[in-house]
C-alpha cells in the first residue's frame, strides 16, 4: 500500500474530513493499479481487455483490467485511439481557420473549447471585446454546460441500467441544440466565437425561446431527481463507490466537479473570473464523500446554477440590443460587408485578413477555463506569423482518466463502469 | 380466367390430409376477396423487406458524430420506427456498422477486427466527413476515408451530420437493399 | 511572489499578466518540490514542451495586428521589422502550476533543452505528471529521467518518430483539385 506523501498545512479550500486515511495513489506507477503479489501467481486471475469498442459509450477507451472473480485486481488504461493530432494541424491553419478545430476536442462541450482558443488568442492580441459579446458568450458556455452535464446523466445512467434518463436528458438537449441552431445556424460546432467577439448578431427570436427553456429546465431537474436520488438501486450502486480524497485528487491534477465533489471548494469561475462570471450570481456546489454519488450530484446541482446564470445573461442581453457584438479592429476582424463597396481600407483590411490572415504579436500565454469537465487550458506560443507557432490543450478528460486507479480500490468489475462514467471523460479531449 | 389459389398448388396442409377440402378462412372471404388481401412476393423480395425493418446496428460511436448518432436514438428523431434502437454491443449480433467519427491509425485495426466478426450480409455506413474522407484532418494520424480499410455502402457527409441527414443515409440503404442492389463487399474492393 | 529562491532559477519573466520563471534543466524537479512544499503550488496543470527549429524565419515581422505593432492607420509610420527573440536551445519545456488559494497564483516553471537532454521526472513531485510526460515524450521525444513507465501513449507503441516536432511532416495525402490539372 502507499504512504501519503508529506504535505504542509496551506490555505487549501478544503472544506470536507478526508475520506479515507493516506493516499490510495498506487506505486510504483500513478496511474496502474498493481496485481497484488499474492495473486501474481494464481492461476484464478483473468485478464480481460475493455476494448477500444464498448457499450459504455465514453468512446474509444481501452481498460486492461485484471480479475479475481468480479473483484478488480489490476487495472491500467490504454488511450490513444482517437488521437486527431489538432496540435500539429493547427500549427498549419491561418489564425482564423485554427478557431474550428478546438470545438472537436471536446466533442460534447464544444462552445467551452472554443472560447479558451479565443480567450487566448485574444490575451496575445489585447483585444477588448464588446459588452455583448462577452454576455453571449457566458449565456453560450453556460448552455453548453448544461448541454454536457446532460449528456454525461443519460450516458451513466444507461450504463447503469436507468435506460429511461437517456431519453429524458435528451428531450432538454434537444431544447438546447434548437438554441444554439437559431444562434449560430448549427447544432453542434458552431464556430460562433470568433477572436474579437461573436460572428453574427443575435437573432430576435433567441429571447424567448431561451426564456422558455430557462422556465422549463428547473422543472426537468427534478424529474431527474426524482427518477433517481430516492431509488434504492442507484443509491446502492453510486454511493461509496469510487472514492477518491482531497489531498489524493489534487495530487492528481483533478479539476472539475470531481475535485468538488471531494470536498475542494475551487472553481474558476468564482475564483479566477473570466468573461462575465464576475457580475453574475451563482453557488458551486460542493459534496463532502468523494464517490459516485457525490460526482453525480455535483453535476445536477450544476446545471441548475447555470440555468440561473442563463437567465441573468437573458435578462442583461435583453438591454443590450442593437449593440456591437464583435471587436471593431479591422485588423483582426472582418469589416462589415457595406463598407467594402465604398471604402478603400476595408477592402485592403478585409483582403489582408481573408487571404493572409492576420498576425498576432510574439508571446507565450496559457488561459484556463472551467470546462463542464474541469479546467480547460490553452497553451499558445506564437511568433509573430499568421500562423500558430505552438498550441497545447489542457485537457480535463486527460487527467480525469488519470484517477481511475486511484478511485478503483476493491472494486466490482459493475463499480469500474460507474466509476468511468462519473469521471466523464471524453475521448477526443483525451486523445486530441 | 383469375387464378384461384387453389390453383397455385399451395398445398401444405393438404399434403398432410389430402381428403380436406377449402379451409374456413377461405370459404368465408371469398376466393375473389382472398386473392386481394393477400400479398405475393418472391422469398429475396420478403427477406429483403425484413432485413431491412430491423437493421441492428453496432454501438460503434467515436468522436462528435457519436454524440449525433445517439440524438437518433433519442425521442425526437426516433430511430426505433425503423426497427434500429436495439444498437447490438456485440458485432456479431449486429448488421450495420456505423463508422462515426474519425479513425486513427491505432483504431484502424480494431475497426477491420470489428467488421470481421460481423457476419454477413453486412452494412457499412461512412457519417460524417471524417469517415468519409478524412474530413477536416489532413494529416499523420488520421485515415483519409474509412474505405481505406472496409467497404462502404453509404457515405453521410457533414460534419458533424444532423439526426435527419444520417436518417436520410439509413432510407437510403435500406432503399437500395429493398431495390436489390447488394451490400458493399460484394460489390467492390476497399480502396488503396 | 519571490521566485529567486528556486534551486537552479535563471531568470524571472513577465509578460501578459502571467509569470515565467526559467530553471535549469538539471535541477527541475528540485525546483518543483519547493514550489510545491514552500511556495505552496499545489497543482500541477500541464507539461508542455516547445519545438523551437526554424524560429525566427522569414515571413515573420513587420506588419502585426495590434498590441504595440506598427499601426497601419497612420500612414507615415516606418514598418521597422520587428524579428522574435533568439531562444538559447531548441526544446522548452513548461510546467504550468496553480495554488489553489484566494487569490489564485500561476507560474510557469519553464528549461531549455536540447535534444536528447535528459529532464528529471516530477512524478514523485505530482503523480499527474506520469501521463504528461508521457505525452510530452510520444510527441516531442523529451526523455523524461526517473519516469516509471516513459512509454508511447497517444501514438501506437511501434511508431517511429515522434509527430509534434518541427521537422516531422504533417502527413496526411496530397489534395486535388480539378482546375490542377
Amino acid at each position: 500500500m502507499t504512504v501519503a506523501p508529506e504535505r504542509p498545512t496551506r490555505d487549501w479550500p478544503i472544506v470536507a474530513p478526508p475520506q479515507y486515511e493516506g493516499s490510495r495513489i498506487p506505486t510504483p506507477i500513478p496511474t496502474v493499479l498493481p496485481l497484488p503479489d499474492a495473486l501474481a501467481q494464481s492461476d484464478d486471475v483473468l485478464r480481460i481487455n475493455f476494448g477500444p469498442n464498448h457499450p459504455s459509450t465514453h468512446g474509444v477507451l481501452r481498460l486492461i483490467v485484471d480479475l479475481d472473480g468480479e473483484q478488480v485486481v489490476g487495472l491500467s488504461a490504454v488511450i490513444g485511439y482517437l488521437h486527431t493530432g489538432f496540435e500539429k494541424t493547427m500549427e498549419h491553419k491561418t489564425w482564423w481557420k485554427c478557431i474550428t478545430y478546438p470545438e472537436r476536442i471536446d466533442y460534447v462541450g464544444y462552445q467551452n473549447n472554443e472560447l479558451t482558443f479565443v480567450l487566448a488568442v485574444e490575451k496575445l492580441l489585447e483585444l477588448e471585446t464588446p459588452e455583448k459579446a462577452v454576455w453571449m458568450r457566458t449565456l453560450l458556455c453556460e448552455l453548453s454546460r448544461i448541454h454536457s452535464h446532460l449528456v454525461y446523466l443519460g450516458t451513466s445512467a444507461l450504463e447503469l441500467g436507468a435506460i429511461s434518463m437517456f431519453w429524458y436528458c435528451f428531450r432538454e438537449r434537444e431544447m438546447i441544440l434548437d438554441l444554439f441552431e437559431m444562434v449560430t445556424g448549427a447544432r453542434m460546432h458552431t464556430r460562433y466565437f470568433q477572436v474579437g467577439g461573436l460572428a453574427e448578431d443575435i437573432p430576435e427570436g433567441f429571447y424567448p425561446q431561451c426564456r422558455t427553456f430557462v422556465e422549463w429546465m428547473p422543472r426537468a431537474l427534478e424529474d431527474y431527481l426524482a427518477l433517481l436520488d430516492r431509488n434504492q438501486i442507484w443509491l446502492e450502486r453510486t454511493k461509496g463507490i469510487g472514492l477518491l480524497s482531497a489531498d489524493d485528487a489534487i495530487a492528481l491534477g483533478q479539476t472539475g466537479p470531481i475535485l468538488r465533489a471531494s470536498g475542494v471548494d475551487w472553481d474558476l469561475r468564482r475564483d479566477q473570473p473570466y468573461l462575465a462570471y464576475g457580475q453574475v450570481d451563482f453557488q458551486v456546489p460542493v459534496y463532502p464523500n468523494g464517490d459516485v454519488y457525490d460526482r453525480y450530484r455535483v453535476r445536477v446541482d450544476e446545471m441548475r446554477e447555470s440555468t440561473r446564470i442563463v437567465e441573468q445573461c437573458l435578462r442583461r442581453l435583453e438591454r443590450l440590443r442593437g449593440r456591437p457584438w464583435i471587436a471593431d479592429d479591422r485588423k483582426v476582424v472582418l469589416p462589415p460587408r457595406e463598407e467594402l463597396h465604398t471604402s478603400m481600407e476595408s477592402l485592403i483590411h478585409h483582403f489582408k485578413i481573408v487571404t493572409e490572415g492576420y498576425r498576432v504579436p510574439e508571446g507565450e500565454v496559457y488561459v484556463a477555463t472551467e470546462s463542464p469537465r474541469g479546467e480547460q487550458g490553452c497553451y499558445l506560443v506564437s511568433e509573430g506569423g499568421p500562423k500558430p507557432w505552438r498550441v497545447h490543450f489542457r485537457a480535463p478528460s486527460f487527467v480525469a482518466l488519470e484517477a481511475t486507479a486511484a478511485c478503483t480500490h476493491d472494486a466490482l468489475i459493475a463499480d469500474l463502469i460507474a466509476i468511468v462514467g462519473s469521471l466523464d471523460a471524453v475521448m477526443g479531449d483525451t486523445d486530441r | 380466367m383469375a387464378k384461384r389459389l387453389r390453383d397455385y398448388g399451395l398445398q401444405s396442409e393438404r399434403l398432410l390430409w389430402p381428403t380436406k377440402g377449402p379451409s374456413h378462412f377461405e370459404e368465408e372471404m371469398g376466393a375473389d376477396e382472398l386473392e386481394r388481401a393477400l400479398g405475393l412476393t418472391t422469398l429475396e423480395k420478403a427477406v429483403r423487406w425484413a432485413q431491412t425493418r430491423s437493421m441492428w446496428p453496432d454501438t460503434f460511436g467515436l468522436a462528435c458524430c457519436a454524440i449525433e448518432m445517439m440524438s437518433i436514438v433519442s425521442s425526437r428523431y426516433d430511430i426505433a420506427r425503423f426497427g434500429m434502437e436495439a444498437f447490438r454491443s456485440s458485432p456479431r449480433q449486429a448488421d450495420l456498422l456505423i463508422v462515426s467519427g474519425r479513425v486513427a491509425h491505432k483504431m484502424a485495426a480494431p475497426l477491420r477486427q470489428i467488421y470481421d466478426q460481423m457476419l454477413e450480409p453486412k452494412w457499412v455506413i461512412a457519417m460524417g466527413a471524417c469517415a468519409s474522407s478524412g474530413g477536416m484532418f489532413n494529416n499523420y494520424t488520421i485515415l483519409q476515408g474509412v474505405d481505406r480499410i472496409v467497404p462502404v455502402d453509404i457515405y453521410v457527409p457533414f460534419c458533424p451530420p444532423r439526426p435527419e441527414a444520417l436518417m436520410e443515409g439509413i432510407i437510403r440503404l435500406h432503399e437500395a437493399h429493398r431495390a436489390g442492389v447488394p451490400p458493399a463487399y460484394e460489390r467492390k474492393e476497399v480502396a488503396t | 511572489m519571490s521566485y529567486g529562491k528556486l534551486p537552479g532559477f535563471v531568470a524571472e519573466h513577465e509578460a501578459f499578466g502571467e509569470t515565467t520563471v526559467t530553471v535549469e534543466a538539471a535541477s527541475m524537479r528540485d525546483a518543483c518540490e519547493y514550489a510545491r512544499d514552500a511556495l505552496g503550488f499545489a497543482m500541477l496543470c500541464d507539461i508542455v514542451a516547445t519545438d523551437y527549429l526554424n524560429w525566427g524565419g522569414k515571413g515573420v515581422s513587420g506588419y502585426i495586428a495590434t498590441a504595440s505593432g506598427r499601426d497601419i492607420n497612420f500612414p507615415s509610420t516606418q514598418g521597422l521589422q520587428t524579428l522574435p527573440e533568439v531562444k538559447p536551445k531548441r526544446f522548452s519545456v513548461s510546467y504550468h502550476l496553480l495554488a489553489l488559494r484566494q487569490p489564485p497564483e500561476r507560474v510557469r516553471l519553464k528549461c531549455w533543452v536540447d535534444d536528447g537532454e535528459p529532464v528529471p521526472s516530477v512524478v514523485s513531485v505530482w503523480p499527474t505528471a506520469d501521463w504528461h510526460e508521457r505525452e510530452q515524450f510520444d510527441l516531442m521525444g523529451i526523455a523524461f529521467t526517473g519516469h516509471p513507465n516513459l512509454s508511447r501513449i497517444l501514438m501506437e507503441d511501434d511508431w517511429d518518430g515522434h509527430p509534434l516536432r518541427k521537422d516531422y511532416p504533417l502527413g496526411g495525402e496530397p489534395v486535388r483539385f480539378s482546375d490542377a490539372q
